[in-house]
């Protein structure tokens, strides 16, 4: 489901989560500090750093031959009997969505998780044409069924509680209060299993793209993503032109530190690699498969001196993991698919700084982020560089960019800064609070510090005993 | 030895005696110290907020401020992190020669000076530590507090959330206030029972202190000069 | 054409740009030289869940089958289980309580079973438990081996399975068998011709 704010209401967004739904701290705190542990646990059994640079490495080598490991993709899976589709926006993609199911009568659809069909809306999309989608993902089930977007990239009913989830199940599923976890996940393994047997068509998304093989790849724990590739007649996958690397053999690496860095686990308990559509001599398996290579923005920061360096992203949800600030309200907060830090470096460059501002704002710049990412994302210094480019446009408030102007002049004149610094000690603070926009802001949620009675050059020029 | 001190902007209007604490430690520990009073902000304020022109220009008459200084000493691990880490690439003709001369106060005692035991003025302090950001991930400084703190006598705490952000992130606090609460409140809510808190990082305090207060009751936040400096008196 | 607007696009964002080298293959250090992988695909596939059993030759592993399906009264094969092991009649996946598969690969270095379309895919998932026959031989050391062994041959999909399928997704609390198998069983039958190892 869509988004009920958008990037730029990051503040308010946040603040209201907050206030509202501090339940949503609770269970966002609790699960990414969890995962982390699980990632560091995981990595510290191998030579991260080692795996980290090779990663980066081939990242990088695939996005600057870009054009060249496409193309070698696409012409692989139509040799492997794949229709490949192109989408350069989400219209396209919707459009190519609507011609498959026009083509082969699709009347319900199930789905694995794919962060670009939320990114895509395609669930709307099969929605307005009178087709039924069904999300299979236990998680994406939940919040389907809650009418909520994704909060995390890998957990995306993480901000819902065991409790919240009993609620739900028992309302739409007839499950009791008490039911434990168990018993909910049968209840939803029943009601699934039905829809994956009579679905006219699996939706997934894909993780990587081997070039060389023309092999999608998709990890996941639960089955519904192998069950939602094999059972229909018609698979169709959505791909981020960024996914595709260049051999079949570089998706051993990326599996195994992909699991490692989202969840701990050694690689995913089930990777499905998929080259097409059921051969002659094979008992079942879809009869079409049809991938649909998006770019819907893709291209736009590829294009960015600095950002493109977010493309190498694989969506393993480190990164929000280890973020203080995404920590505090779950994903809903950013007002678009990727939340997070990664989210924040990947909106202004696909959506445009004016659809993706304040997001790399919404950070302390503490560099965990940069630690935890497995490609080696310089994600503080992409913040950095969003924020300086919106600067360079223009795009801060008149009073920032005086405000900085300003401040600069005094740091360059000592004698203006001492003089300007020794008013601290006779402004009257709790007044200047309600005029000041930094200091009201400083001071709706502490209190204001006191300056020292004596300022530090006063109390050398008097000397230090 | 002379290390030349960068107060830093709020080492010299809200923590100046910590400040001064760092002058006597450094002088305690056989270290001339001289204060150039040119000096004003480092620029990280404009940086951090995209203001790169403000922030070099900062940056160069930081650089010419500091142009014959041996050794940069600041009682704050952002700040130094600043010129460390930030310096090289904003100005890239002065920018290194001030980047390796510069450290934090801890670093500079234990990595430069080599020393860990300062006194034993801290025995039987529970002590908890909040790692600075920048200082932990960017100058890689950790163990150096903690071996001050040590061998002065105090008990370091073992604090679940002592590497993480406290949600000051300098005008991150303004920007987005609710969000930097929250992060201050983790903090706060998972402080173990604990005499004092302290860190090398003033905003970080300031951040810290001032949220408790708004909640209520608190332990005192001492910044690390104060603390190191008790701590070699006794 | 929609194909042409993207390349282009791409082609004009990377121009003047570097032209990194690919770093070469993945190395993973996880499994230590001179180990045996039968060993260490064993240890890893249980340390995630996974059940494995060892058997001397075919007919021990048909004693074993033999004695396994007496609880269970609907069993499904997968197409290159060989006859000798088909001991009962099987039936549909989607009607089965067991599935039985012959894997095409194992990997010791994830505790990964690989299972081909060409066995038959509803087989692997659909029943709730699920045996996989796997002959000590086909276990490569390392995913990388086990890739480049199959590039040539590849079939329609390969699914790697290592463990039974689970999901923390309701209140972060660790349930099994959500949609995949909630039970997964390796039977390593062992194809080394010397008894002595």
């Amino acid at each position: 489901m869509s988004f009920e704010t958008r990037p730029p209401d990051y503040r308010a967004a946040s603040a209201s989560i907050l206030a509202r739904t501090p339940e949503v701290r609770e269970s966002v705190g609790s699960a990414t500090r969890s995962f982390e542990q699980r990632r560091w646990d995981a990595l510290s059994d191998v030579d991260s750093e080692r795996w980290r640079d090779w990663a980066r490495d081939v990242k990088t080598h695939a996005l600057l031959h870009l054009d060249r490991y496409l193309e070698q993709a696409a012409d692989r899976l139509e040799a492997n009997g794949v229709h490949v589709h192109w989408a350069p926006d989400r219209s396209a993609a919707t459009a190519v969505l609507d011609e498959i199911v026009q083509r082969h009568g699709v009347e319900s659809v199930v789905k694995g998780k794919s962060m670009l069909s939320e990114e895509l809306e395609v669930n709307e999309h099969l929605i307005s044409r009178g087709v039924e989608p069904i999300e299979t993902d236990l998680g994406e089930y939940i919040i389907q069924l809650l009418g909520e977007p994704p909060s995390h990239i890998v957990g995306p009913a993480i901000h819902r509680s065991l409790d919240d989830c009993r609620r739900l199940f028992h309302e739409k599923l007839g499950t009791p209060m008490d039911a434990d976890p168990d018993a909910l996940a049968a209840a939803a393994r029943r009601a699934l299993r039905t829809r994956f047997l009579l679905a006219d068509m699996g939706i997934s998304g894909g993780n990587f793209v081997a070039a060389d093989t023309g092999t999608v790849a998709l990890i996941e724990n639960e089955g519904n993503i192998r069950l939602s590739t094999s059972v229909p007649p018609v698979h169709v996958a959505f791909v981020g032109i960024e996914k595709v690397v260049p051999r079949f053999e570089d998706l051993a690496g990326l599996l195994q530190l992909t699991a490692r860095s989202a969840t701990g686990q050694p690689i995913g308990l089930f990777v499905s690699l998929i080259q097409g559509p059921r051969r002659e001599d094979e008992v079942d398996g879809p009869e079409h498969v049809h991938v649909v290579f998006v770019d819907n923005g893709r291209t736009r920061l590829l294009a960015d001196e600095r950002g493109w360096e977010a493309l190498r992203c694989v969506r393993c949800g480190a990164c929000l993991n280890s973020c203080p600030v995404y920590r505090q309200t779950g994903g809903h907060a950013y007002g678009w698919t990727y939340s997070g830090p990664i989210g924040a470096i990947l909106a202004p460059g696909m959506l445009g700084l004016e659809g993706g501002m304040p997001l790399p704002h919404a950070s302390s710049l503490c560099g965990a982020c940069v630690e935890a990412c497995p490609v080696r994302i310089p994600i503080p210094e992409l913040l950095l560089h969003w924020r300086a480019k919106a600067v360079d446009e223009g795009m801060e408030p008149l009073s920032e960019r005086f405000g900085s102007s300003f401040f600069a002049n005094l740091a360059e004149r000592p004698g203006a800064y001492r003089a300007a610094a020794a008013g601290l000690r006779i402004a009257p603070w709790k007044a200047a609070s309600r005029a000041l926009p930094v200091l009201g802001d400083w001071a709706s949620q502490r209190t204001l510090p006191t300056p020292s009675p004596k300022s530090f050059r006063t109390l050398w020029r008097e000397g230090i005993e | 030895m002379r290390v030349s001190l960068f107060v830093t902007c709020l080492g010299d209007q809200f923590f100046a005696d910590a400040a001064a604490d760092a002058v006597r430690l450094l002088r305690h520990l056989g270290v001339s110290v001289d204060f150039p009073e040119a000096q004003t902000c480092c620029g990280q304020p404009a940086h951090n907020s995209g203001h790169r022109r403000d922030a070099e220009r900062m940056v160069r008459h930081t650089c010419r401020v500091f142009d014959s200084a041996e050794y940069v000493v600041a009682p704050s691990g952002s700040c130094a992190s600043m010129l460390r880490t930030h310096y090289p690439e904003l100005a890239p003709d002065v920018g290194g020669g001030i980047a390796e001369r510069t450290y934090e106060l801890g670093q500079f005692i234990v990595d430069v000076l080599g020393v860990t035991k300062l006194g034993n003025g801290l025995a039987g302090r529970r002590v908890g530590v909040h790692h600075g950001c920048h200082a932990l991930r960017e100058l890689g400084v950790e163990a150096q507090p903690e071996a001050l703190l040590r061998g002065a006598g105090a008990e370091v705490v073992s604090w679940a959330a002592a590497k993480e952000c406290c949600g000051f992130g300098g005008l991150f606090s303004t920007k987005m206030p609710e969000v930097s609460a929250a992060m201050a409140d983790h903090k706060l809510e998972t402080l173990p029972d604990v005499d004092v808190v302290t860190s090398a990082d003033g905003g970080c305090l300031m951040q810290l202190s001032g949220r408790a207060d708004r909640r209520g009751s608190s332990p005192p936040f001492i910044h690390l000069a104060t603390m190191l400096w008790e701590g070699a008196r006794g | 054409m929609k194909r042409e607007e993207i390349l282009g696009r791409i082609r004009s964002a990377n121009s003047g740009r570097e032209n990194p080298e690919h770093p070469g293959p993945f190395v993973s250090g996880l499994v230590p030289e001179g180990a045996d992988p039968v060993e260490v695909f064993c240890e890893r596939f249980e340390a995630v869940g996974g059940e494995t059993v060892r058997v001397a030759d075919r007919a021990s592993a048909r004693e074993w089958l033999e004695r396994f399906m007496a609880d269970f009264d609907s069993v499904s094969f997968g197409v290159h289980v060989p006859a000798d092991l088909k001991i009962v009649s099987g039936g549909a996946p989607s009607a089965a309580k067991v599935g039985v598969s012959w894997a095409s690969a194992a990997i010791a270095e994830t505790g990964s079973i690989a299972l081909s379309s060409r066995d038959g895919r509803r087989v692997q998932l659909l029943p709730p438990t699920h045996v996989v026959l796997v002959e000590s031989d086909s276990i490569a050391p390392t995913l990388v081996d086990a890739m480049s062994r199959w590039r040539d041959d590849l079939p329609a999909a390969i699914g790697l399975h290592s463990g039974p399928s689970k999901s923390a997704d309701i209140g972060q609390v660790m349930v099994q068998g959500v949609h995949g198998p909630g039970r997964l069983i390796a039977v390593v039958i062992d194809g080394r011709s010397s008894p002595a190892r």
